[in-house]
């Protein structure tokens, strides 16, 4: 190999090493998603409630197929939540995904069980000021609610979870 | 007119230079494709996570999967509005082959073609030295850092089209340089009839072809150049005859100015006369092509830098493009001297390729701007910018200190630009996840399509790209909004 001047292998590396740099950036991430500790990311979703909570349809239909129940409560990761929030039933997270086309998928696999239910959603949709989900609940339910109490049955699980941890 | 094909700077001499064998390779081409095959791996594994899209992807499986081959293929000679019947053929064989494993197969294709691409990119290049080899990185991540190229990875269509055509394009300048065989004009028609029958587009690949030939590249003989040329009026007669319009302002909206226009606002602005929207659109093309703006017709980051904003991808995008043009402008001046007497070496047949096929493209997208329809121009661009950035690294070393320093420094910032938007096409496959949660909503996409599926085989078909998509292939880990928020074009 014949010897470089010295400005063109400079040249060289400065064309060459940012692109290199950005491919090895790339294969980085690829091992990294492979060995299951994503980059960028929040990890994979660990419940139902979480996928609902992300809006992530797909998760929660997958999830739902593996007989997660979307009524129980389930612990949320508060850096998804980024709120108080920190136990709430799939249906619940769906409704602060404020996407209504989350809270169809479940009514579409029936998971909206009763009308107790879909109450509380829809209170607990007036509670966040989710029109869209409100406007969709609506369609089948009406609801008198105490504003403020559906919101509160949730903090109040999710406080009492806290508690339990911090006796623990 | 004659044309003389000499060799230039950037080519090497003899029969096989720098330790080259038979077949062109040296230490340096191998190294070359074997970092090609390493982004491959890269961009196949975030493509492999994206299953069938479900509009004109499903939709479109079960078109192709009615009747027989032929009978398909021949009816979509009597569409009203496109001529696109090979597009069908091929999603039709590939369904056939695939035997219900619809993911691996179509999906896997898609990968296929990407790694096909890469391969003729290099074969393109023809990287024999060291200073070839190191503006491989960058012509790569130009290649896949494009914005034209988006639509050619995002699209998980059964069969991206517009990845097909590039493919196309990428062939016909390797069969158009490479040393004169009677069977290259074959392939070169036969190449040309694929390309025009799959879509309109297509047609670029006669533009290759002439573009090389009047270069003095005579891989295709005059006869098989002056054959495309015979095609491509069939073509026109073909669709003459068989009443084939082109498309309307009503079709769809298209981007003007700082926003976006629906369709009925283009009729009542250009109904009478569409001829400056159409100007428009082409003058934006080669706008868009050169230095990534306007993006469809808008002018986005001009308006964002107008509202008082800096969008950093879209900053990048820019200065990126501008700095590539620029390398490819420099590239064609020192060149000029030998352009005059009609001396071209490899390199500057793949320039002048570029340039016919840039215009031809911009020319097509008359109609409505798109990015992705620049792609067969977008990725001969990645192609250019490599042989001109080695032409650049050869005149370098004899540069006065200031200039190499200046120099060195601008390199610099189009490889770290190019960079960044190659790791941004990977990150937004990524955030691509809408494919999979399209497959959560589907059933309320058909009803809103007005859609109810009764055919068993439909219902069947769409359970199983259900479970593709949920189940088989579940998506991975989103990312999260405020570490990629910068990758994000505004």
């Amino acid at each position: 190999m014949n010897r470089e001047p010295p400005n063109r292998a400079l040249a060289v590396l400065a064309i060459t090493a940012p692109s290199l740099l950005a491919t090895v950036a790339v294969l980085t991430f690829l091992a990294l998603d492979l060995a299951g500790r994503t980059p960028l990311s929040h990890g994979p979703v660990r419940n139902i409630a979480e996928a609902a909570f992300l809006a992530q349809g797909s998760e929660v239909l997958r999830l739902f197929r593996a007989r997660e129940d979307p009524m129980r409560a389930w612990p949320v990761r508060p850096e998804i939540t980024s709120s108080a929030v920190m136990r709430v039933t799939a249906l619940e997270a769906a409704v602060w995904s404020r996407r209504a086309q989350v809270i169809e998928l479940f009514d579409r696999q029936a998971a909206i069980v009763d009308d107790e239910t879909r109450r509380h959603l829809l209170c607990l949709a007036h509670d966040l000021r989710v029109q869209e989900v409100i406007d969709y609940l609506s369609q089948r339910a009406t609801a008198d609610c105490t504003p403020g109490e559906a919101l509160e049955i949730v903090l109040a699980r999710s406080r009492e979870a806290e508690a339990g941890g911090a006796s623990r | 007119m004659t044309s003389t094909n000499t060799v230039g700077p950037s080519d090497e001499v003899g029969a096989y230079p720098n330790g080259s064998t038979e077949l062109g390779l040296n230490q340096w081409t191998v190294l070359s494709y074997a970092y090609a095959l390493l982004c491959v791996v890269g961009l196949g594994y975030f493509l492999f996570d994206s299953p069938i899209q479900v509009s004109d992807g499903f939709t479109n499986l079960t078109k192709a999967a009615n009747g027989t081959l032929g009978s398909l293929v021949y009816s979509e000679f009597f569409q009203r509005g496109y001529l696109r019947p090979l597009l069908w053929g091929h999603t039709r064989v590939l369904f056939d082959l695939s035997s219900g494993h619809y993911f691996e197969w179509f999906r896997g294709w898609h990968v296929a073609q990407v790694a096909l691409l890469s391969v003729l990119f290099v074969r393109l290049v023809r990287p024999r030295t060291l200073l070839a080899a190191a503006v491989v990185p960058l012509g790569l991540s130009v290649l896949v850092g494009m914005h034209t190229f988006a639509g050619a990875i995002r699209e998980a269509f059964p069969i991206n089209t517009f990845m097909t055509i590039v493919l196309c394009s990428f062939a016909a300048a390797d069969l158009a340089l490479g040393q004169p065989r009677w069977w290259r004009d074959v392939a070169a028609a036969l190449l040309l009839v694929f390309a025009a029958l799959t879509v309109e587009s297509g047609l670029l690949v006669a533009v290759v072809g002439v573009a090389a030939y009047l270069a003095g590249a005579k891989g295709v003989s005059r006869y098989g150049v002056a054959a495309q040329v015979v095609l491509i009026t069939g073509y026109f007669l073909l669709r003459f005859v068989l009443q084939i319009g082109a498309p309307g302002l009503e079709e769809r909206s298209s981007g003007f100015g700082f926003s976006s226009l629906e369709p009925d606002e283009l009729v009542a602005r250009f109904g009478s006369n569409p001829t400056p929207f159409h100007a428009y659109n082409v003058l934006c093309s080669i706008l868009s092509l050169l230095f990534s703006e306007p993006r469809g017709g808008t002018f986005v980051v001009t308006s964002a830098l107008v509202r008082g904003e800096l969008p950093p991808a879209g900053v990048v995008n820019v200065v990126s493009s501008v700095l590539a043009t620029m390398m490819i402008v420099l590239f064609v001046w020192r060149r000029r001297d030998d352009w005059r007497v009609r001396r071209f070496d490899r390199a500057d047949q793949l320039v002048i390729v570029f340039g016919a096929v840039a215009l031809a493209n911009a020319a097509i997208s008359y109609g409505y701007s798109k990015d992705v329809i620049l792609s067969p121009a977008g990725a001969l661009f990645a192609v250019a910018l490599t042989v001109s950035a080695r032409h650049a690294l050869e005149w370098i070393g004899g540069a006065p200190r200031l200039r190499v320093a200046t120099s060195v420094a601008l390199l610099a910032v189009l490889s770290a630009g190019w960079g960044v938007r190659s790791v941004s096409a990977h990150m937004w496959l990524r955030a691509g996840a809408a494919t999979h949660a399209e497959w959560a909503y589907i059933d309320s996409w058909l009803e809103r399509q007005g859609q109810v599926l009764s055919d068993p085989f439909a219902i069947d078909l769409k359970r199983r790209l259900q479970n593709d998509a949920v189940s088989r292939h579940p998506m991975r880990p989103a990312l999260r909004d405020d570490a990629v928020w910068w990758f994000y074009e505004p």
